[in-house]
């Protein structure tokens, strides 16, 4: 049993932290605001920050050394996102962590040799393609049809809530080919020009001022060798991947956490520190304890999978736990800061940035984006305690 | 990282398991509860063959030299099967105070006669303030030539109608500062001036009130230095807390699989309760507790084990294993329903004491307390 890193991998992680501290520039802050693009990656700022990371093998560094990676442990690769998180780096890499991984897994050689490359290098990046107005935790009714032209697929439907189309290069589509038959037997996965003449991608703006998209589809024209892997298959790549996939990291949360911590240590009210207040100190060592809960559920994830397991319910439990655990810190971050909290960015009198405000009204989608707590919990019953479907 | 068990720990845990279950079920705990003595000579013996109480007592004091990962290997197993009687107090209370304070003599003489199963130790710490803080430690030690006479009321004494030996926490000198002048006494638990009072208690726990009136203590049955016993004490109740969150990691354990065998068998309003998404929901709440809980107790138990820094580990495992593994039965009981209420069923022993367990060695409240001073909050 050991829970700590080993001394290459704390001597890696140091090198990680001073690199992003050294690297991350305030243009690059300022732009995420501007683009409303919270964790997400793909605008120019970002880009260069990202790109360095990738010559060092950072954004997919268990990949194998041809395709640009380090073939290093997935422990190492969790650290290193979990480092980008908390230094308020994108860490949300659709290309690097979800459309390359499942390339690596079912696409063709070609496919791999003409992407693996410019996505491990940060050129290239993705975003998901799944959800639509009348599928969401119900993915499988999904309807953007996708014709077979015999040397071209010709795309017609609308998809809902695609974040980062606005900035990536291509969209990873999520398509019906086929429909007769059981609705997850007809889906296939795309690869997309988001330049295509016939995509419109229209904003929506959320309750935590970041971008989301609608995105149309009429007549898109897709070549026949973006088709990753088989036709009508898509559906058990994309289900397959979410276990690999779903992991979330505290990252920013974690961070306003420890700057809440000195925020409670630095104020005083009537010359005794709030950190002296008794309800503080129980709540602060409360999330606390639950912030390390995290790093066991997180790095338990990494540690099966370099057992050579795939992580089931497991994943559901981290990412639900994660994502409430999230919640928990930033409401009684808004109660700490009492009135303070009100305060957005760039107030006379504003704490912490206005930081709580905008991420306490974040939180909300944690429970909600890459499968609601609701459905994690029905997987955590069914996979995990093989309960009656 | 590595977040399994060796090998050799995963033999221990299966022998362990193997044997409670044949030797120590439901019947025999209940049984247990209103037996006075609380353990069988039997069982107690069978226990001390397969090495159990020496489990961390090294080789020349009688023991198998294993790690106190090892013991929490089989004290969860314990937790799932509610063993009853002194283990704990004689071998995570009693033999832990020996190990840390005793001299050489004193080790090999009683962590021996503890491996074999002959003796029984207990530890006497809180008082009437039920608080675990040295400034609470009243009972007074006081020096008369080359003895020590005893003088107070200490409470919820485990196993002290057993015990041979109750080491008391008593202070000989008021202090400058909170922690000093605390030392601790090897008593003898015949002698004169001891008198020892059954408490009726919640969870089959057998615990006492120990009355000291001018118990007359040799110099040489003091453990450890004079005046300087209470860090030994706060490294003992380290190693109590998270035994005791390896207890109720087990019997989280048990309480889920009880749930389970409801929830898959019964039915109601034409198909299996376990297919209702609300039960489904409090099943998988049931899971992450158990889960969380363990990997918790799991790390805090590695670390005390490796004698890395421990203190904020410590903290927050007992605080949140105290809460979770609350919930936990809680939930379980909401899971099983009304054939869960009854005291036939087993669930309410685990309900009964993971309570307990969750409030001795600090409760969830006093760890984050504790845990805050580690933060510099």
């Amino acid at each position: 049993m050991d829970f700590e890193f080993t001394k290459e991998e704390k001597a890696l992680q140091e090198e990680v932290r001073e690199f992003i501290s050294k690297e991350s520039t305030p243009e690059m802050l300022k732009e995420t605001a501007e683009q409303g693009l919270g964790d997400v990656y793909g605008a120019p700022e970002g880009r260069k920050i990202i790109r360095k990371m990738a010559a060092k093998g950072w954004l997919a560094p268990t990949w194998p050394r041809e395709y640009g990676g380090l073939e290093a442990s997935e422990i190492v690769a969790y650290m290193i996102n979990e480092e980008m998180g908390y230094h308020g780096l994108p860490f949300s890499f659709v290309a690097a962590h979800m459309a390359g991984p499942a390339i690596l897994r079912f696409g063709s050689d070609e496919m791999k040799k003409k992407w693996l490359p410019r996505i491990a290098s940060g050129e290239l990046e993705f975003a998901l393609g799944y959800t639509e107005p009348q599928a969401g935790s119900d993915l499988s009714a999904l309807n953007l049809r996708a014709e077979d032209k015999g040397d071209y697929f010709l795309l017609n439907g609308t998809k809902l809530f695609n974040t980062a189309c606005h900035v990536a290069d291509y969209h990873w589509l999520a398509c019906r080919t086929n429909f007769d038959g059981p609705r997850h037997k007809g889906v296939s996965i795309m690869i997309v020009d988001l330049k295509s003449p016939g995509i419109t991608i229209s904003p929506l703006i959320t309750m935590s001022d970041w971008r989301t998209n609608e995105v149309f589809y009429e007549d898109v024209r897709v070549p026949k060798e973006n088709l990753v892997g088989e036709k009508n298959k898509g559906f058990y790549y994309l289900m397959t991947a979410l276990d690999f996939e779903r992991m979330l990291n505290l990252g920013r949360y974690r961070r306003v956490f420890d700057e809440l911590v000195a925020y409670t240590k630095e104020t005083a009210v009537g010359g005794e520190p709030l950190s002296k207040n008794p309800l503080i100190r129980q709540k602060l060592a409360q999330l606390s304890t639950e912030i390390e809960v995290v790093r066991l559920l997180y790095y338990q994830l990494a540690y099966i999978m370099e057992k050579g397991g795939i992580p089931n319910y497991q994943s559901s439990m981290e990412k639900t736990f994660t994502a409430e655990c999230a919640q928990r810190i930033t409401n009684v971050g808004m109660d700490i800061l009492g009135l303070y909290g009100q305060l957005k960015e760039g107030s006379k009198w504003v704490q912490l940035k206005g930081k709580m405000e905008k991420l306490y009204r974040n939180s909300i989608v944690l429970t909600i984006y890459g499968g609601t707590s609701e459905i994690q919990r029905n997987i955590i019953a069914m996979r995990g305690l093989g309960l009656p479907v | 990282m590595d977040y399994n068990f060796s090998e050799e720990q995963e033999l221990l845990k299966n022998a362990a398991k193997g044997f409670l279950l044949k030797e120590c079920k439901p019947l025999f705990v209940r049984e247990m509860e209103n037996d006075p003595q609380g353990i069988t000579p039997e069982l107690w013996q069978k226990m001390a063959e397969l090495g159990w109480m020496g489990v961390v007592f090294p080789e020349e004091c009688g023991g198998i030299g294993g790690s106190y990962l090892d013991l929490i290997v089989l004290l969860i197993e314990m937790g799932y099967s509610c063993l009853p009687g002194p283990f704990f107090s004689t071998v995570v209370l009693g033999g832990a105070t020996i190990m840390e304070a005793g001299n050489e003599e004193k080790k090999r003489e009683l962590l021996a006669a503890i491996a074999e199963g002959k003796v029984f130790v207990t530890l006497a710490l809180t008082e009437a303030t039920a608080e675990l803080s040295p400034e609470r430690i009243a009972v007074k030690a006081q020096k008369d030539a080359d003895d020590f006479a005893i003088n107070g009321t200490k409470l919820f004494v485990p196993d002290a109608h057993l015990a041979n030996y109750i080491i008391c926490v008593a202070r000989t000198e008021e202090g400058k500062n909170k922690e000093d002048g605390i030392t601790l006494f090897l008593v003898d638990a015949k002698s004169q001036g001891v008198r020892i009072t059954s408490l009726n208690t919640f969870a089959g726990d057998k615990l006492h009130e120990v009355v000291f009136n001018n118990v007359r203590v040799p110099k040489e049955n003091v453990l450890g230095k004079l005046d300087k016993g209470w860090p030994i004490i706060e490294k003992v109740l380290q190693k109590a807390a998270i035994a005791k969150c390896a207890e109720m990691v087990g019997g989280g354990q048990r309480a889920l699989e009880l749930v389970i065998e409801q929830v898959t068998e019964r039915e109601q309003f034409g198909k299996k309760v376990g297919g209702f998404q609300a039960v489904q929901h409090h099943c998988a709440n049931i899971l992450t507790c158990l889960e969380t809980s363990r990997l918790m107790t799991h790390q805090a138990a590695w670390r005390i084990s490796e004698g890395l820094p421990c203190e904020r580990e410590v903290a927050m495992t007992k605080a949140w294993v105290s809460d979770s593994c609350r919930s936990l039965v809680a939930l379980a009981h909401q899971a099983i329903g009304g054939t869960g209420f009854m005291e036939e069923h087993d669930l309410q022993l685990y309900f009964r004491r993971t309570k307990a367990a969750g409030v001795y060695f600090g409760d969830a409240d006093f760890h984050r307390e504790a845990l805050a001073d580690v933060m510099g909050l």
